[in-house]
């Protein structure tokens, strides 16, 4: 073993506490969020004096989901009883919420919860009445926000549609072509939708093991999408969202790699990292690969490691479209 | 001028893409006429290329019940109508195409927005293939996908809701009709238009081709 080997080695944290790729997909779709969801006082007979809607909701799950049975809960509530379900619209602190991302990744965008780190335990006692938690959102039946949010339809193609765009731009990056969505069959393509609006794993795996190719073929460019954090009292809700192609793995001629004479270290391939990846997009704020200076990268509620290969983290951790949504944090 | 060719053809990469929306805005420039086209580079974050288009909706009222009955309303109001149908007041649609490069498809990528001028209301999925889309495209166009060849998204600049063409076989056409050696990025981006905008009724002004007398041949149906 050269000596270039142990310096790449990953930590020895990360070797005790490895698990299974299958137990991080599995805790993933496990993962969920409390929601307390208010209907608009405007919009109520009773103004704020409504209950709310309380839901334990599938991280990987989009909003409008929800919107049949928040239509039926309050509709005893609605000013205007002939509003449809899919005129229905959510807000968090008076921004409106693009549906066509998963809650996760809203939540994480903007609840303003602490990440969870390797060492961190949920804190039991957060300042009572600052709790981020139960997420507090409110769902609007009228007014919608024609210039922030795309229109719902009454039978969910447009949410279907999203979906599907979603998982095929994932797709070509992975594959470098559209094909292997393309000639999906129509039966697991709607299939993969279902699988996950109805949270199911078992089902979306057998679809999409068919698309990701086999763990022995790197992906051609890794689907990662980066968010940047939201300035703190901004108007203006437009998300700042940074991507580009990245490869799963770099050449690095290294400098040890030049100065031995064995003949196995000439330059070799490693895995690109988190850290890789976020230094080269954004190198103000990630000025180091290994260790996080200025922000954290969360994905799922939890700090991403630095070291982490990203297509590891893509295989394991993706979204039900493929994507890895990374939310940026400062720190401090 | 050096004419660089393509380095990830059929795809555009970053650079070549921002030369090639200045190379169509400079032909727009230096046109005689520019057929009717408004088009500017916007460059704040990240390149692109917006063109301004009007569609004059009359006939196409009647089709419309709700439409047609407020236009019918307002006929009545006024006391002469024929002075009314002559006057500006007549519904048009403003269209802004906007062509930005996908970071994930690596490719030009054809937004656009839909607003009415002169009349309310939303203009959803159903006015883009009532106004936009040219009738021998409709079929090609509401058969594929999920809702067809159109998806409504987000514009990747503004952030705002925007029609899109699907750009996921867009390097395969390209590929069918261009090749790597002998296209400059501003070609690349010209055949792509013809590729892509006759489907939502953007036409390349023949104009455009005047100075250098290139034209590629998918752009000559009109």
């Amino acid at each position: 073993m050269t000596a270039r080997r142990v310096v790449h080695e990953p930590s020895k944290l990360v070797m005790e506490t490895r698990v299974s790729p299958v137990a991080i997909q599995r805790s993933i779709w496990d993962g969920r969020i409390p929601l307390e969801i208010v209907l608009a006082p405007s919009e109520s007979r009773t103004y704020d004096k409504t209950d709310p809607y309380l839901i334990s909701f599938p991280r990987i799950s989009y909003l409008p989901a929800l919107l049949p049975k928040l239509r039926a809960f309050f509709s005893t509530s609605l000013i205007e009883p002939d509003s449809k379900y899919h005129e229905g619209w959510f807000a968090f602190e008076g921004v409106p919420l693009k549906w066509h991302y998963p809650i996760g990744l809203l939540f994480d965008l903007y609840a303003g919860v602490d990440p969870a780190t390797r060492s961190s335990t949920p804190n039991p006692d957060p300042q009572e009445d600052e709790s981020p938690l139960p997420w507090r959102l409110t769902v609007h039946f009228k007014d919608w926000p024609v210039e922030e949010l795309v229109r719902l339809d009454a039978n969910g193609m447009v949410m279907n549609d999203a979906f599907i765009n979603s998982v095929k731009e994932a797709d070509f990056l992975r594959n470098g072509t559209a094909k292997g969505i393309m000639s999906l069959s129509k039966e697991d393509s709607s299939g993969l939708w279902k699988a996950v609006e109805d949270v199911d794993l078992p089902a979306f795996q057998r679809i999409s093991s068919i698309l990701l190719p086999a763990p022995s073929q790197p992906f051609r460019n890794v689907p990662i999408r980066v968010f940047l954090p939201l300035p703190p009292d901004g108007d203006s809700p437009s998300l700042k969202v940074v991507q580009s192609p990245f490869p799963p793995s770099i050449s690095t001629p290294s400098v040890q790699a030049s100065q031995s004479i064995s003949p196995r270290s000439s330059p070799s391939v490693q895995p690109q990292t988190v850290g890789g990846v976020l230094h080269t997009l954004l190198p103000n704020l990630f000025p180091s690969r290994r260790t996080p200076v200025l922000a954290k990268p969360v994905l799922h509620g939890a700090v991403l490691p630095m070291s982490a290969p990203i297509e590891e983290v893509i295989r394991t951790s993706a979204y039900g479209d493929g994507w890895a949504y990374v939310v940026v944090r400062m720190m401090g | 001028m050096a004419q660089s060719t393509l380095s990830t053809f059929p795809f555009l990469a970053p650079a070549e893409f921002k030369s090639a929306c200045q190379d169509l805005a400079d032909r727009c420039t230096s046109a005689q006429s520019t057929g009717g086209w408004s088009i500017r580079p916007v460059t704040q974050t990240c390149p692109s290329l917006r063109i301004t288009q009007y569609i004059d909706v009359h006939t196409d009222l009647i089709q419309d019940p709700d439409r047609h009955e407020a236009y019918m309303a307002q006929m009545v109001e006024d006391e002469d109508p024929e002075t009314l149908v002559r006057t500006n007041l007549k519904p048009k649609l403003q269209v802004d195409y906007d062509i930005v490069l996908s970071p994930s498809y690596q490719v030009p990528v054809l937004y656009f927005a839909l607003r009415w001028l002169h009349q309310n209301g939303p203009v959803g999925l159903d006015a883009v293939y009532q106004y936009v889309v040219p009738e021998q495209y409709q079929t090609q166009m509401k058969t594929v996908g999920v809702m067809g060849g159109i998806s409504m998204g987000y514009h990747p600049v503004s952030g705002t809701p925007a029609f899109f063409v699907h750009p996921c076989n867009t390097a395969d056409a390209m590929t069918q009709v261009a090749d790597a050696q002998s296209t400059t990025p501003g070609m690349y981006l010209l055949i792509w238009l013809g590729l892509v905008g006759h489907c939502v009724n953007l036409h390349i002004p023949r104009e455009l081709f005047a100075s250098d007398g290139a034209r590629p041949s998918c752009s000559e149906s009109q």
